[in-house]
């Protein structure tokens, strides 16, 4: 292929793919070609994910090292597949991944490690012995959340159970986990159990089902995956007060964050249910920084550090006890021991709300909402 | 195509012309799939070698192999959503069957198992379609939730294995660097298909497709061939199944569900009318691979994440469009027809600009009178025999679930709560069941239901942040976009000719796009307390919008029952061209229809964001197969014509109070799932079509 037609190649491009590809095409010499392949983009931990990593990329320590080129792949293994070979094929020096299936993608993770190319898979696992996992322990989410939940209930009483995406592993290994220590207190009866999808919306629907033929009075506490504030303003409107509000362990969402803060306290922005309650928690997360922090321990791979294949990041919980509000969301803020943001701040209740790493100081609050990285 | 090629005077001694013409979808899917080939080679920084093709023509296999089946069924008239749950349940039995310390597999023993347990689905579906002479869409949907239950009991998390030798066998080369399995394995199963095109089964399948009364009339045994067609079918998503397996060499439950909705963009793309009797599986094996080297075009091209989905839409229209472009086709017929008024206006010819005098027949009024008068009114249930039969079932299996709830959970006939909440949820399929049910009405369908409910509720919660006040803007506003939505939904398949399916799937994909710039991601703002109050307060024994379901259902009784748009609507569902002939305006009713459906969904956003309090991306995707299992087992007809609103709230209250039922019971979420579907299955028994005469 003639150099004309490269040239002409080069301007098509700056034409059809805007600006940004024959700049980064310019310099890409110079920089690190890592992708990233995102799952389905359409849900809220995903785009905070996403966000968290492009800010990563933007961070002045690695914006002249990295040319990071994000993909989305939908719910679709298959097309994953193809994504990875595809980049692969393009010349990618790592890949960062959230893998739609722990399984599906192996041989085409193999191929890629032949290859020389780093795969990184956060928050979900990849099974393929030359990748990379950046994750929490799931096993481990699930029997902290559960073991709080029988302490606070004494041993003793009926709860009710809101699941995630049934067929996944996350789910399976969470809710595996909890039943285990459930079944160790005689006296504790899950009366109920339904699909939450990890969606406040769902777990809406399907507790509303459940309470149809029940009452909340016979119910004494609540494990769910994610569903905890709006578990919340459901009794709230069923016309219970504050102080006897059920005791749920559930996920790390900021409006769950802000009910669990002390009645009465003075929070920017503030509107019930969204408000203090004082609600008794045990909030957790798949933290959505794993994403860039996976992406950071690809460029220290690629430059020959040693990074571990499996990173277990601990395990984000904040209970009641702990709780404490941050003032503007920065990362030395957060690394002081603040765990929740105003509603003024971050308007969305349903926003995940573990967002802090020790290793990560390079994004904070702004990382997460708008994709802008900390000075 | 069949149809135009003997209405267009073909000149003698063209055979050839006559095969392009026949084959057109096909041969633009093909030259279209070339282009993209041409693109992806010419922005890639080196040229397509023979690795590259050898990993496209794997890529898109899987969804190639399972299309080509969706084609059959499509062809005979039918549809499949069961597709994709069939390729998980191979993928586990598989994967949860091979014995990883075993030292080889036999690859034909394995894709036979696949095929094996594909066609056993297929004689299931078969069954009820065939024998029992039950709508395609909604046995399919059973199947598919039983399929899911039982792929989770096989195996419910990833894992498992799969031999690596049927990933060396299937993703191998056929002939070392020049010709790749995958293809090889499509070009079987093609020939196996134009061999069995050649046979007299083939000449049925196309007969029974086109007009299965017909097809009746002259002696095909159509119970036989839809039979067949769905067990061929099941095969080929068993050999899709098999396929899969070999290239991820483990087993995930839920690696199929997703190919779903691109299969039937595959087959439109490739030029199959939905519908049946025209097209065929060679343009949906483009089409698949159209589809699937759009992966590798917005890669190269760096499209932005957040415009993958619209980029995507966009390509799919243009490519149903590039399948479309002939003198018949819709754009050009309208072009054509609205040059003609042009002229015509300019001429002052134009019905309206002519001197209007009342040309009505004059028929003597006494008539009528005479004849009522010899014979009294029919009394009410033999005026609407028709409707109660279809309308019915919904309502007599309601009341069977909730006895059953009364005497499994207890707390229930008695209790208010209950039935409160069963209103209050059903409100939100009650309310999509309108739209989607008046777009089913006319023979279509409405995929973009999931997105306009997400962009309504986020744009909703945006605006109006926790303030009462802001709803008095932010209302119409919403509702304005969504009118928008459904005008163009409502443009493209009635001016542009885009088959319902590929247009409100591609406004689908763009609306997430849109959605994901509009909130960046993360959706901000709540709702508001007044419309909190709406959804979640109780105003004695009932929340307030239930009371404004009952004024809905009864406006959307009279809407569809006593108005001249809802005579038109069925008018246009029960024959195109004789409502177009009878004077209706089509073009107007149609895009009215998908205006409504959009309204309708984003009636439901704003509901949604009520209940919730806040908005979430992705909050209606869990309304798509639901607002349109609703109206199926409501008596509707899938393909249009046929239904009343009051069966398909039936249909609503069936779904909930059987969705209320499991939910009470701490039954494991796959034995839920198998039950769903069957009781479903069980509801729609009494729908069975009248045996063909």
């Amino acid at each position: 292929m003639g150099i004309g037609l490269k040239v002409r190649r080069l301007t098509l491009l700056a034409g059809m793919a805007a600006c940004a590809f024959g700049l980064s095409a310019a310099q890409a010499a110079e920089k690190h070609k890592i992708f990233l392949s995102m799952s389905y983009i359409g849900n809220d931990w995903q785009a905070e994910a996403a966000n968290m990593v492009k800010a990563m990329a933007a961070h002045k320590s690695l914006a002249d090292k990295v040319d990071l080129q994000v993909q989305v792949a939908g719910p679709n293994a298959q097309r994953q597949i193809q994504q990875i070979n595809a980049m692969v094929q393009s010349g990618a020096e790592a890949i960062v991944v959230y893998p739609i299936s722990p399984t599906a993608l192996n041989q085409v993770v193999k191929n890629a490690c032949d290859k020389g190319v780093k795969v990184f898979a956060y928050d979900a696992e990849i099974t393929e012995p030359c990748a990379y996992n950046v994750h929490i322990d799931q096993l481990e989410a699930g029997r902290v959340t559960a073991e709080w939940l029988a302490k606070k209930l004494n041993g003793k009483g009926n709860i009710i159970a809101i699941t995630g995406v049934p067929g996944t592993s996350v789910d399976d290994q969470r809710t595996k986990a909890a039943k285990e220590v459930f079944a160790k207190y005689p006296d504790i009866k899950i009366v109920g159990e339904a699909v939450g999808m990890w969606s406040q919306a769902v777990a809406r629907t399907e507790l509303s089902k459940i309470l149809a033929t029940r009452n909340w009075d016979d119910i004494n506490g609540l494990w769910m995956q994610v569903g905890c504030f709006t578990a919340n303003s459901m009794q709230l409107e069923a016309g219970k007060k504050t102080s006897e509000l059920l005791p749920c362990a559930g996920e790390g969402s900021n409006g769950g964050r802000i009910q669990m803060l002390p009645e009465g306290t003075e929070v920017e922005g503030a509107a019930s249910p969204y408000a203090p309650l004082g609600a008794q928690r045990i909030s957790y997360a798949s933290p959505p920084y794993s994403g860039a922090l996976a992406l950071k321990l690809a460029v220290e791979a690629i430059e020959g550090k040693d990074v571990p294949k499996t990173t277990i990041l601990p395990l984000p919980v904040v209970t009641s006890e702990t709780i404490k509000l941050c003032d503007e969301g920065t990362w030395a803020e957060m690394k002081a021991g603040c765990n929740a943001f105003k509603p003024s701040l971050v308007s969305n209740p349903g926003w995940f709300a573990s967002i802090f790493s020790d290793q990560t100081p390079e994004i904070g609050l702004a990382a997460a909402l708008v994709g802008q990285p900390e000075e | 195509m069949s149809s135009a090629t003997l209405s267009s005077p073909v000149s003698g001694g063209v055979g050839l012309r006559r095969a392009l013409v026949r084959n057109r979808g096909a041969l633009i899917a093909a030259i279209v799939l070339a282009i993209l080939l041409f693109i992806v080679d010419w922005v890639s920084a080196g040229p397509l070698t023979y690795f590259d093709v050898s990993f496209l023509s794997s890529g898109g296999a899987t969804s190639a192999l399972a299309a080509i089946g969706q084609t059959i069924v499509i062809l005979s008239g039918g549809f499949d959503l069961s597709a994709g749950a069939v390729i998980s349940l191979v993928n586990v039995v598989l994967a949860s069957s091979m014995d990883p310390m075993a030292p080889g597999a036999s690859i034909m023993l394995w894709t036979a198992v696949g095929i094996g347990v594909g066609m056993a689905v297929g004689a299931f579906n078969g069954f009820f379609i065939a024998v029992l002479r039950m709508q395609p869409i909604v046995v399919t949907l059973s199947t598919m939730f039983i399929l899911q239950g039982v792929t989770l009991l096989v195996m419910d998390k990833p894992g498992g294995f799969v031999s690596p030798d049927l990933g060396t066998f299937y993703l191998g080369d056929a002939i070392t660097g020049w010709l790749p399995m995958p293809l090889v394995v499509i070009g079987m199963v093609l020939l196996a298909w134009f061999w069995l095109k050649g046979t007299r089964f083939g000449t049925a399948l196309y007969a029974v497709g086109s007009d299965a009364d017909s097809a009746a009339a002259v002696g095909i045994n159509v119970v036989l061939v839809r039979f067949a067609v769905y067990v061929i079918a099941g095969g080929c998503y068993g050999l899709a199944g098999v396929f899969i397996s070999a290239q991820t060499g483990s087993g995930d439950p839920l690696v199929g569900n997703p190919l779903l909705l691109s299969m039937f963009a595959a087959v439109v793309v490739g030029g199959t009318r939905l519908g049946g009797g025209q097209g065929g599986p060679v343009g949906t094996v483009f089409g698949a691979y159209i589809l699937m080297i759009v992966v590798n075009i917005l890669l190269v091209l760096n499209v932005s994440a957040y415009y993958s989905t619209i980029a995507e839409g966009t390509i799919l229209v243009l490519a149903a469009l590039a399948g479309s472009i002939s003198h018949a086709s819709v754009l050009a017929v309208q072009l054509r027809a609205a040059r003609a008024r042009l002229a015509a206006w300019r001429a002052g010819i134009l019905p309206s600009q002519l001197e209007r005098v009342d040309r009505r027949l004059k028929i003597a009024r006494p008539l009528q009178d005479q004849r009522s008068q010899a014979s009294p009114r029919p009394a009410f249930h033999l005026r609407n025999a028709e409707t109660l039969r279809y309308a019915l079932p919904a309502y007599v299996c309601l009341i069977i679930i909730v006895v059953v709830t009364q005497i499994w959970l207890g707390r229930t006939i008695l209790n208010p709560g209950y039935w409160n909440s069963l209103l209050v949820l059903s409100t939100f399929l009650a309310v999509l069941a309108l739209g989607q049910g008046t777009v089913i009405l006319t023979g279509g369908l409405d995929l973009s239901v999931p997105w306009t409910i997400g962009i309504s509720g986020i744009v909703l919660a945006g605006m109006v942040n926790g303030s009462d006040v802001a709803l008095v803007y932010a209302l119409p506003t919403v509702l304005l976009i969504a009118c928008a939505i459904g005008f163009a939904n409502g443009f493209g398949i009635v001016y542009l000719g885009i088959s319902p399916i590929v247009m409100t799937l591609a406004t689908n994909g763009i609306l997430q796009g849109c959605a994901l710039l509009y909130s960046q991601g993360t959706p901000a703002g709540f709702s508001s307390p007044m419309l909190r109050w709406f959804m979640t307060a109780r105003l004695g024994l009932v929340t307030p919008v239930v009371l404004l379901m009952v004024v809905f259902v009864v406006a959307a009784v009279l809407l569809l029952g006593r108005t001249p748009f809802g005579r038109r609507v069925y008018g246009i569902g029960n024959g195109l061209r004789a409502a177009r002939l009878s004077g209706i305006g089509v073009e107007r009713t149609l895009i009215l229809v998908y205006m409504l459906s959009a309204v309708c969904a984003a009636l439901v956003g704003i509901m949604l964001t009520g209940f919730s309090g806040q908005a979430s991306l992705g909050m209606g995707d869990d309304y798509l197969l639901p607002s349109i299992a609703v109206v199926v087992v409501g008596g509707a007809l899938i393909t249009g014509g046929r239904g009343h609103y009051l069966g398909m709230l039936g249909g609503v209250l069936l779904l909930t109070a059987l969705q209320m039922l499991l939910a009470g019971t701490t039954l494991p979420y796959a034995t839920r799932a198998i039950l769903y579907g069957l009781v479903v299955l069980g509801a729609v028994m009494a729908l069975r079509e009248r045996r063909l005469q």
